[in-house]
């Protein structure tokens, strides 16, 4: 769809201009451990809390709208799970069945939901050059569509 | 249905006497005439208990064992010969074919008589040992009849042994002296499980070959309770084998003769009575066991939620194939042929009869219960659930004790895994319903995500969605 990519690329314009030097700790916000070290060697005289709200700040100012509802929803696709998790080690895996479509619908679901956060951060615009962001929900509905019809059918 | 048949002709009949559960035909081999006049009332004894004896010599060309493959006759006594053998007509392999074809041998011994070459090597085979010196008897200087042997303390005066086991059955118990004269020992082979002695020397006892001429006995063959007196073999196909180790012991005299032990009171024999025992545990009057009805069914179905419908109420009964888990109950009627009829099979507390569920290897193994008696039987009855495990596998009774027949009856079932519709739902096992919500939860959380996503398009992404469009 040679159309829509060009659109797409053209689009790049409208998007309000975000400084560089944010969008790369913007970036490495999902793998927190590595950019706080990073940023803590830079400015070795903030305490561990400042850079920690910096951080969040930064997230919070830079993120787009809809990764960060997408980072809501693994969250709290991480919170069900591990409930789950921790309700199996103490009660015991009996009915294994529902244990493991009510685990793994949750890993799924992430897994899932993870792939379309890449896939329509615009920081990975580059990457996915050819799939819009229709394309890349339409994939994540008909996916997870798939994985609740199989936990829903496996747990009996 | 043979033996109810059987049964019904003896009561037609008016005969009250005691009938073999496996025939009536004796053959006595017996050399001579004159021999056989002493045994008067031993034969008697067994004609008034419905034996039908037919006397031959060894040495009649015409006697056979066999007639068109099948046995002629149902039992044999054999009486020790007096001359070297047999005869063609007796050889330890025919007597074997006639074991194996489920006929029984009663072999009687005489230190007098020395045995045949044939007869010992039929009892070796046997795992049956005789001294190796024909003239060998049992000697005992403190068990001997004062009167008739005060002098050689070769008729020997024995009490019954006790049982072999506490949990065995006693067939030969009772009170009285026995009188054993000019015995031959018999050892048994400790390897067989088919053998068991019926009566056994006292501890005082040893067997002596009186052509010896050295005044001390040297390295004896047995000695004590060693020495079998009475042995019996009972083999896999539940025939049966005694060697009575006293010819004599059985004559008349012996029957009603009195005999006074060291430093005891004259009393009268008991030879009669164990002579009847012996005869009657060997000919299969006793310790026949017979299986009636085995079933088994779901021990939630019960006879009587059919009512008179007779077809459903044995429709339940012995169904081929059952399911994993299934609580199953299991049957089976037991009698006991006593003498002339058969009774209900009792089982000591000490022993038990036990069910088997077994592939390859028994995955149960339960003590079956008496439930209910009949006129003639018990039925024994064992409920459990079947083990997780799918497979062929069959109900096993394997009750083999001595002096009783051996049963092994086996019934196979097949055994299935759960059918994909017999696992219980869901939401009945309440430890699953943490999940089950967890699954619901990821929906609805999924669900509301979608819908936030589509009504949450960001402002940068409207002109690029019009320019789209």
């Amino acid at each position: 769809m040679p159309p829509k990519q060009r659109a797409q690329i053209s689009s790049t314009s409208s998007v309000p201009p975000i400084p560089k030097s944010i969008t790369s700790t913007s970036q490495s916000t999902t793998h927190g451990k590595s950019s706080s070290t990073s940023s803590f060697s830079s400015k070795s005289n903030q305490s561990a809390q400042d850079v920690l709200i910096d951080l969040w700040n930064n997230y919070l100012n830079t993120t787009p709208q809809r990764v960060k509802l997408v980072d809501v929803f693994m969250a709290f696709l991480v919170m069900v799970g591990g409930l789950q998790f921790v309700y199996c080690v103490l009660v015991g895996n009996y009915p294994f069945n529902a244990f493991l479509s009510g685990f793994s619908a949750t890993v799924g679901q992430f897994v899932l939901t993870a792939s379309l956060r890449i896939q329509t951060n615009p920081e990975n615009k580059m990457e996915f050059r050819s799939v819009s962001h229709e394309r890349a929900f339409a994939d994540f509905v008909f996916g997870s569509l798939i994985l609740h019809f199989f936990c829903v059918n496996f747990i009996n | 249905m043979r033996w109810l048949l059987s049964l019904t002709f003896a009561a037609l009949l008016g005969i009250v006497q005691a009938l073999s559960s496996s025939g009536s035909r004796l053959l006595v081999v017996v050399e001579e005439a004159a021999e056989r006049a002493k045994y008067s009332t031993f034969w008697k004894d067994l004609e008034e208990r419905g034996y039908k004896l037919t006397f031959d010599s060894p040495k009649n060309d015409k006697l056979s064992l066999f007639q068109h493959g099948e046995r002629s006759f149902d039992h044999i006594l054999l009486l020790p010969p007096k001359s070297k053998g047999l005869g063609p007509a007796l050889t330890p392999n025919l007597l074997l074919q006639f074991i194996n074809k489920d006929g029984n041998i009663l072999l009687t011994l005489s230190a007098d008589a020395p045995t045949p070459t044939a007869i010992f090597s039929l009892l070796l085979e046997l795992d049956i040992h005789l001294p190796p010196d024909r003239n060998s008897l049992v000697v005992d200087h403190f068990n001997y009849d004062t009167t008739s042997a005060s002098e050689k303390h070769d008729v020997l005066l024995l009490t019954r042994s006790s049982p072999l086991r506490s949990d065995a059955r006693n067939f030969f118990g009772g009170d009285g002296a026995l009188a054993f004269p000019r015995a031959v020992a018999q050892e048994l082979g400790n390897t067989s499980p088919l053998l068991a002695p019926i009566l056994r020397a006292k501890s005082t006892a040893y067997s002596y070959s009186p052509k010896d001429v050295v005044e001390t006995v040297e390295d004896p063959f047995a000695i004590g309770e060693q020495i079998a007196l009475v042995s019996s073999m009972q083999a896999r196909n539940s025939a049966r084998f005694t060697v009575f180790g006293s010819a004599e012991a059985l004559e008349d005299k012996w029957f009603d003769a009195k005999v006074k032990p060291v430093g005891g009171k004259d009393s009268k024999t008991a030879n009669r009575e164990f002579a009847q025992q012996v005869t009657a545990w060997t000919f299969k009057e006793l310790g026949v066991l017979k299986v009636g009805s085995v079933e088994h069914h779901l021990s939630s179905i019960s006879e009587e939620s059919f009512g008179n419908d007779s077809v459903a109420r044995l429709g339940y009964l012995n169904p081929t194939i059952y399911r994993v888990k299934n609580d199953v109950t299991f049957n089976i009627e037991f009698s006991e042929y006593s003498y002339d009829h058969l009774a209900p099979l009792k089982i000591d507390p000490a022993d038990a009869l036990q069910l088997e569920f077994t592939m390859l290897s028994p995955f149960h193994r339960l003590d079956l219960v008496p439930i209910s008696t009949t006129a003639n039987s018990t039925i024994f009855s064992s409920s459990f659930k079947l083990p997780d495990q799918h497979g062929i596998f069959s109900f096993r009774v394997n009750y083999k004790r001595p002096f009783l027949t051996n049963v092994d009856v086996k019934r196979e079932v097949t055994v299935r895994h759960f059918a994909h519709d017999e696992w219980p739902r869901s939401w009945e096992i309440s430890a699953g319903w943490v999940w089950i919500a967890g699954v619901w939860i990821t929906v609805i959380g999924w669900v509301a995500f979608v819908g936030i996503w589509l009504w949450s398009e960001p402002a940068y992404d409207k002109s690029k969605g019009k320019k789209m469009q």
